[in-house]
């Protein structure tokens, strides 16, 4: 890795700086009242109860890791269908040009269809809690994972096919050895994306009264007024968001040598 | 008594004459938007083992169709190909292609590009000894970690080539190889290219529009003529190696195949 130099590593740190500044000017000068935008010390003192406080110490106290490791749950479950099912279809449309026939009216009309439609659906089908909540993410990240998939691997040159073809790699074994890997980036991108709108999707599925879950404390802290709980929950979803596509990237790039050599 | 002598002493002349590569009434067709398109009309020609032709003519004229027929990438629309008895149906490790483009893969080393094909045939405490061998072989000892991306047009195709001798083919087919260089690496190519011939004397079809360039390599020239797509004449090439492109000989050669075009 080349070493930056140090105003460059300063850099992406600027535009939170300013925010920060301005919120806690804001706050301090009375420009918003306090049950709005609650100062940044309450937040920081109400975040620190709500991860490390003892459980059941006062509300929301200490339920953090309960209310994380729910979501997760949801999430990885939810991501993982939609990866085990978008990646094979995506490379069978990609190639078999029948199978992109058939799926084109298909996926392109349900993927017209905003995501939240299908929560009151789902909510019949499968009641409140994991089951609605892990359908509606697999479904949201589903898209990307599949059209990303499906325009990468359409878009691989057939040269590398015939070059293939000829040093004696058969189908099954050119679909892992070739095709695949050339179309890693595509697949790389399709999946944050997926990885993206799950955590959106988490949310959605979790306002609707389930009782663990970022998302439902975040739905909860709004019904009793803790607009402190509500910021919270939204900076711990920022984190967990982006070290979830870190953690992706990571683990991509670790077993793949198409994905540490595409960037 | 002497039935078995004799056996032995006609043997290997059978094989001899049998050629390395024979086409037989071979057209491909291909559908257009007013009716068809008769890419190869009707070709037949024979060349021997170690043989070097070039196949010769302007762009479109059906000679990387042809090319691809041997491959075994497309099926002829009529006609037979065979090497040495075996009917070709489909792409194999013993006829090598080496393509226009930069047909590597991007996401693997020059090294892993080179032994990505020879992961089935050679066993794999050899493997990275041949691997070497034939990166040294080319000239790219010092690349063998780069990627693609990060090597010139010209080590490229020495990757190209290194990967398909590496799998000890029969017959190698070559694809305007050394079209897209600068005029200096493309003269080093042929030279690297015909003393690999010259040493491991393989069987090699080499398609080209510059006439410079097949008089330089070839043994025959196959001049090929577009619509339809045939073999409009057969030419051997009798200059002594190493040809020297401003000898007369050359110089007189050149005028005369440029006169038949």
């Amino acid at each position: 890795m080349k070493k930056l130099r140090p105003y460059r590593q300063i850099l992406p740190w600027i535009i939170p700086g300013i925010l920060l500044t301005v919120w806690f000017a804001a706050c301090r000068f009375g420009w918003v009242p306090d049950y709005l935008l609650p100062d940044p010390f309450r937040i920081v003192k109400t975040g620190y109860i709500y991860l490390f406080a003892q459980a059941d110490s006062g509300p929301y106290a200490g339920r953090f890791l309960a209310d994380a490791s729910a979501s997760l749950l949801r999430v990885g479950f939810g991501f993982s269908l939609a990866v085990v099912t978008g990646i094979p279809l995506g490379v069978l449309s990609g190639r078999v040009a029948t199978c992109r026939r058939l799926m084109s009216a298909t996926v392109n009309g349900l993927r017209a269809v905003p995501g939240i439609c299908w929560l009151p659906l789902a909510l019949v089908w499968f009641g409140i809690g994991m089951r609605t909540t892990v359908f509606l993410v697999a479904l949201a990240a589903f898209f990307p994972i599949y059209i990303n998939t499906a325009a990468g691997t359409r878009q691989v040159n057939p040269l590398l096919y015939q070059a293939g073809a000829m040093l004696g790699v058969g189908r099954i074994r050119g679909i892992f050895a070739i095709l695949l890997p050339a179309a890693m980036p595509q697949i790389i991108s399709g999946l944050r994306l997926g990885l993206g709108l799950s955590w959106a999707y988490l949310v959605l599925g979790e306002l609707t009264g389930v009782p663990n879950g970022l998302g439902a404390v975040i739905m909860d802290a709004r019904m009793l007024g803790r607009i402190d709980i509500i910021i919270v929950g939204i900076i711990l979803i920022a984190i967990l968001g982006r070290l979830s596509d870190l953690l992706l990237n990571t683990t991509l790039c670790l077993f793949f040598k198409s994905a540490r050599r595409s960037a | 008594m002497n039935k078995p002598l004799q056996l032995i002493r006609t043997l290997p002349d059978i094989k001899k004459e049998q050629p390395a590569l024979a086409i037989r009434k071979v057209s491909k067709i291909f559908p257009s938007d007013d009716g068809y398109l008769n890419v190869v009309d009707n070709v037949s020609f024979d060349i021997a083992a170690g043989e070097l032709v070039c196949l010769l003519g302007p762009s479109g004229c059906g000679k990387t169709t042809l090319l691809k027929l041997i491959a075994g990438f497309i099926k002829p629309s009529a006609g037979d190909i065979q090497i040495q008895d075996r009917r070709v149906s489909r792409p194999g490790p013993d006829r090598c292609v080496v393509f226009q483009e930069d047909a590597l893969f991007p996401w693997l080393t020059v090294s892993e590009n080179i032994a990505f094909g020879a992961k089935g045939l050679i066993p794999k405490d050899r493997l990275a000894a041949e691997v070497d061998r034939h990166l040294e072989m080319v000239g790219l000892g010092a690349f063998r970690d780069y990627l693609p991306k990060e090597i010139s047009g010209g080590m490229k195709q020495r990757v190209a080539l290194a990967r398909v001798l590496i799998l000890k083919p029969q017959l190698l087919l070559m694809d305007e190889p050394f079209g897209a260089l600068d005029a200096q690496t493309r003269e080093d190519m042929q030279n690297l290219l015909l003393s690999l011939w010259e040493e491991f004397s393989h069987t090699i079809v080499f398609v080209t529009h510059d006439l410079v360039e097949a008089i330089t390599m070839a043994d025959r020239i196959l001049l090929m003529g577009s619509n339809p797509g045939k073999i409009r004449s057969e030419i051997p090439v009798n200059l002594s190696r190493p040809r020297k492109k401003e000898s007369n000989a050359f110089h007189s050669f050149f005028r005369n195949l440029r006169s038949r075009l």
